[in-house]
């Protein structure tokens, strides 16, 4: 057999992978099938055999974009676990370390991933040519956040300074000073983000969710709160187990998360949003109002809207506590470490983050579960892909893959690579 | 795991090199691995055996180059060189 080598020196990558299987009989809507590649969550049993001190270092590696929250699910579930309160200075600083962590995901998600939708763009570069100044507002205010982050972390992705009971190390107030000017800055930027996004081209699709997120006597949700629901789920987070479970499926090695005994559940902003809107700071409240959302929204294709008012509440949070921040006597808490089971949830950009150990009387890490909010909302994509996909039946391939992918995007999932990334196979018959 | 996502998109550029040269068949494919690269010529022949099953590079020779040297820009990667492929 004749044969011809061809020169390709291609290197391989790993990359998320999406796959939709839309099955059509006639002209109706069969079955939609929505495939995500998931890891098996190997940090899990990573943090078997730890120390109790590592897992806030160890978990942040789980993701680039939002260590914190995984820093912060991870300290709060060990402080609960040893029955240590973190207050005053302390709290306000993870809370702004939070507001850094929100900007900058939220701002990525908003201007990089999620407007280039809505224009008819391909991506953020298509975006940047034709309208420049409002990429590089995008950028400036995704930067803002990251400062904090640096400051406060040590570094800009997975920070260094977080430790259970407090940080390592804790700014003096002339170090917190010079970002007050550039959060005054990032506060009037997120104002016109929640401007500019409203006017974007929303589809009609109102859907009937059941909402889940924290919710705080007095605050926008981060670190603190009980579970509640738009269905009158109110329970302490100690009870997440009882109420919440994960369910393998046949057509995806990912995980789908369900209130027992099966509801799928919507974690992330529009959640946030509709369960706290009496939670947000005037100014946020206000924009909210102007850019024409109600006290709850149910467009997820609004989510960009939402996350843009979250971007206005944490610049206008962080003004607050960098204001009235002072410095602390001695920057953690002391703990001491025991037998003991610690439960946490923190809102990530993306939703509920839940944490639990089991820890020995050594302090070492027995037992850990990860809940991330993507794996949460997966069963809720699904549902609604498939009401989509039945109003856009007619639409050519290109079209529908294209339409789905922003449908996915709409939850701002923990997919590798959350751009062009799904394989979508029609079955007509 | 990741490994799976790799060769994934290994055979998608495969079969993308077939198609676009008109060819049924993959006869043989050279690959290097980095020093760092996580992979070992045997688990990438088991891997490969795996992924290509059914498509148009099943039971395609693999000429495998494992490198050793860690500081080799490239130590962390797994490289397609060349495809071959039936005329």
């Amino acid at each position: 057999m004749k044969s011809r080598t061809i020169k390709v020196d291609y290197l391989a990558r790993v990359e998320g992978e999406g796959a939709l299987l839309v099955k059509i009989k006639g002209n109706t809507l069969a079955d939609v099938k929505l495939k995500i590649f998931e890891p098996p969550r190997f940090f899990e049993a990573f943090l078997r055999g730890r120390r109790y001190s590592e897992a806030p270092d160890i978990t942040a590696r789980i993701c680039g974009i939002c260590p914190i929250a995984y820093q912060m699910s991870a300290v709060h579930a060990m402080e609960d676990a040893f029955d240590v309160q973190v207050q005053g200075p302390l709290r306000e600083l993870r809370r702004l370390l939070y507001c850094g962590e929100w900007i900058e995901s939220h701002t990525l998600h908003v201007y990089m991933l999620h407007a280039p939708d809505f224009l008819g763009f391909q991506d953020a570069i298509q975006l940047a040519r034709e309208h420049p100044a409002v990429v590089q507002r995008g950028l400036k205010l995704k930067k803002s956040g990251n400062e904090i982050v640096t400051l406060l972390g040590g570094r800009e992705i997975h920070p260094v300074n977080v430790r259970v009971g407090g940080f390592y190390r804790v700014p003096t107030r002339k170090e917190l000073e010079p970002l007050l000017e550039q959060m005054k800055w990032a506060r009037d930027a997120a104002l016109e983000t929640v401007r500019w996004s409203a006017q974007l081209p929303f589809p009609e699709f109102e859907q009937d969710y059941t909402f889940v997120s924290l919710r705080h006597p007095d605050e926008y949700p981060f670190n603190e709160g009980r579970l509640v629901s738009n269905r009158g789920l109110d329970i302490s987070v100690h009870d997440y187990d009882d109420y919440f479970t994960e369910e393998q499926v046949a057509h995806s090695n990912a995980l789908h998360s369900v209130l027992k005994p099966g509801t799928p559940y919507f974690v992330g902003p529009l959640a946030r949003y509709s369960l706290n809107f009496d939670r947000l700071s005037p100014v946020a409240q206000e924009a909210a109002r102007s850019a024409g959302l109600g006290s709850e929204c149910r467009n997820p294709f609004k989510s960009i809207i939402v996350r843009s008012v979250e971007i206005l509440q944490a610049c206008d949070e962080a003004i607050r506590i960098i204001e009235g921040y002072q410095r602390p006597d001695r920057p953690d808490v002391p703990i001491q470490p025991g037998a003991a089971r610690g439960y946490a949830c923190t809102e990530a950009p993306r939703g509920t983050l839940y944490h639990r150990y089991r820890i020995d009387e050594s302090g070492t890490i027995r037992e850990a579960k990860i809940v991330p909010p993507t794996s949460q909302n997966q069963k809720t994509i699904e549902q609604d892909l498939r009401h989509f996909v039945a109003g856009h039946l007619d639409d050519s391939q290109d079209e529908l893959r294209w339409r789905c992918e922003q449908a996915i995007r709409n939850y701002d999932p923990c997919i590798s690579c959350a751009t062009h990334f799904l394989k979508l196979d029609i079955e007509r018959e | 795991m990741h490994e799976a996502s790799l060769m994934k998109d290994l055979m998608r550029k495969i079969e993308g090199v077939a198609r676009e040269q008109n060819a049924s068949r993959v006869l043989g494919i050279s690959v290097r691995l980095g020093a760092l690269s996580h992979m070992s010529a045997s688990h990438f022949r088991e891997h490969f055996a795996v992924a290509s099953r059914g498509s148009v590079a099943e039971g395609a020779r693999l000429r495998i180059e494992v490198l050793s040297d860690m500081n080799d820009p490239h130590a962390l990667e797994i490289l397609l060189e060349n495809v071959e492929i039936a005329e």
